[in-house]
């Protein structure tokens, strides 16, 4: 696991477009490898993510590939894609790899970045002609938020009109639907056993507005942001 | 709300699609005249009773064909472009085009 070393939210190029609500909430940001992350809300975090928190993981690795032979590629590359479009599958190194239709996956980092499947594909990948297999960076296009907690199911159905209850929607499954009225990918990735958890990922340009729309959703129920530390104790 | 039933994601609310207008096959532009392309391009049946149409769900940017009653205004199936698009066309400048 890395370590966080305590930084300013501007200290590196690479920033959540949320550093500046952050900020005037009280975040205490750290560096965290290449990026500044959020590491603590407040001391109550722990307790918050159990309950209802949402994490802002923006600055955290993550990679795409689309076209026709994307899953030879991917399962050349020693990767388990998910048998079905819609399915996300853990892998040995903690990354999640989800299949968002037939041809086009999105990889996500784990949380405590300790393996780098992302940055490794997207290292590996070459454009060849005649082989459909295009790399699609989601690093700046897409921000990545986590939702946890025993309400969030009841705060996401606030804002979103698919069926997330437990036996609706299992562990893995994806919904890319409208939240909040913005397009997003939700992805069901549990915390642990205890704790349902879901990723959020939107568009960076509207994350502004899906972050404050999510917080006001939450506040009903207590819910606050969380750092980053929070969701590694777990 | 009413309801589509998306080909990649299942049944969804009718906000999150957005309508892609008539499906009608493409005359091959090699051998049709003028008068047959022009049709295609620009001309639209706007039949009351059962069309085929493009629908795109806007989460996903998929876009897929459904039938629907026009007068009606019953889904009666959707299904995945590539039940009909199942093979590459190659476009090359028609003879006598600059």
């Amino acid at each position: 696991m890395s370590e966080f070393i305590t930084a300013t939210a501007d200290s590196v190029l690479r920033r959540s477009q949320l550093y500046h609500l952050q900020q005037s909430e009280g975040a205490q940001f750290a560096k965290y490898q290449d990026a500044v992350v959020v590491k603590q809300f407040s001391s109550n975090d722990s307790q918050q993510v159990k309950s209802l928190g949402v994490a802002d993981l923006s600055t955290l690795p993550r990679s795409g590939f689309k076209g026709k032979h994307t899953p030879q590629w991917l399962e050349q590359q020693g990767v388990t894609i998910p048998e079905q479009p819609n399915c996300a599958t853990k892998q040995n190194d903690g990354a999640l790899v989800a299949r968002l239709s037939e041809q086009e996956h999105l990889i996500l980092s784990d949380l405590a970045m300790a393996g780098s499947l992302a940055q490794i594909l997207e290292q590996s990948w070459s454009i060849e002609p005649d082989y459909m297999c295009y790399s699609l960076p989601r690093r700046d296009s897409h921000a990545w938020l986590y939702l946890s907690g025993e309400h969030v199911r009841a705060m996401l159905a606030k804002v979103c009109g698919i069926d997330l209850s437990a036996v609706e929607f299992a562990n893995g499954q994806i919904a890319q639907t409208s939240i909040a009225r913005i397009n997003g990918i939700l992805i069901r990735d549990d915390l642990n056993d205890d704790t349902a958890g879901f990723h959020l990922l939107c568009d960076s340009s509207s994350v502004i507005f899906v972050w404050q729309s999510l917080l006001d959703a939450m506040a009903e129920f207590d819910g606050k942001p969380v750092g980053l530390a929070a969701l590694l104790e777990n | 709300m009413k309801q589509m039933n998306c080909p990649l994601n299942g049944l969804r609310n009718i906000s999150e699609f957005i309508y892609g207008g008539e499906y009608h096959p493409m005359p091959d532009p090699q051998q049709c005249d003028k008068r047959e392309w022009v049709e295609h391009v620009f001309f639209h049946e706007n039949a009351a009773g059962e069309v085929t149409e493009w629908w795109c769900h806007s989460a996903t940017s998929y876009w897929f064909l459904a039938r629907r009653n026009s007068i009606t205004d019953e889904i009666i199936e959707t299904f995945p472009a590539s039940k009909l698009f199942n093979k590459r066309v190659d476009f090359s400048a028609a003879q006598g085009e600059s």
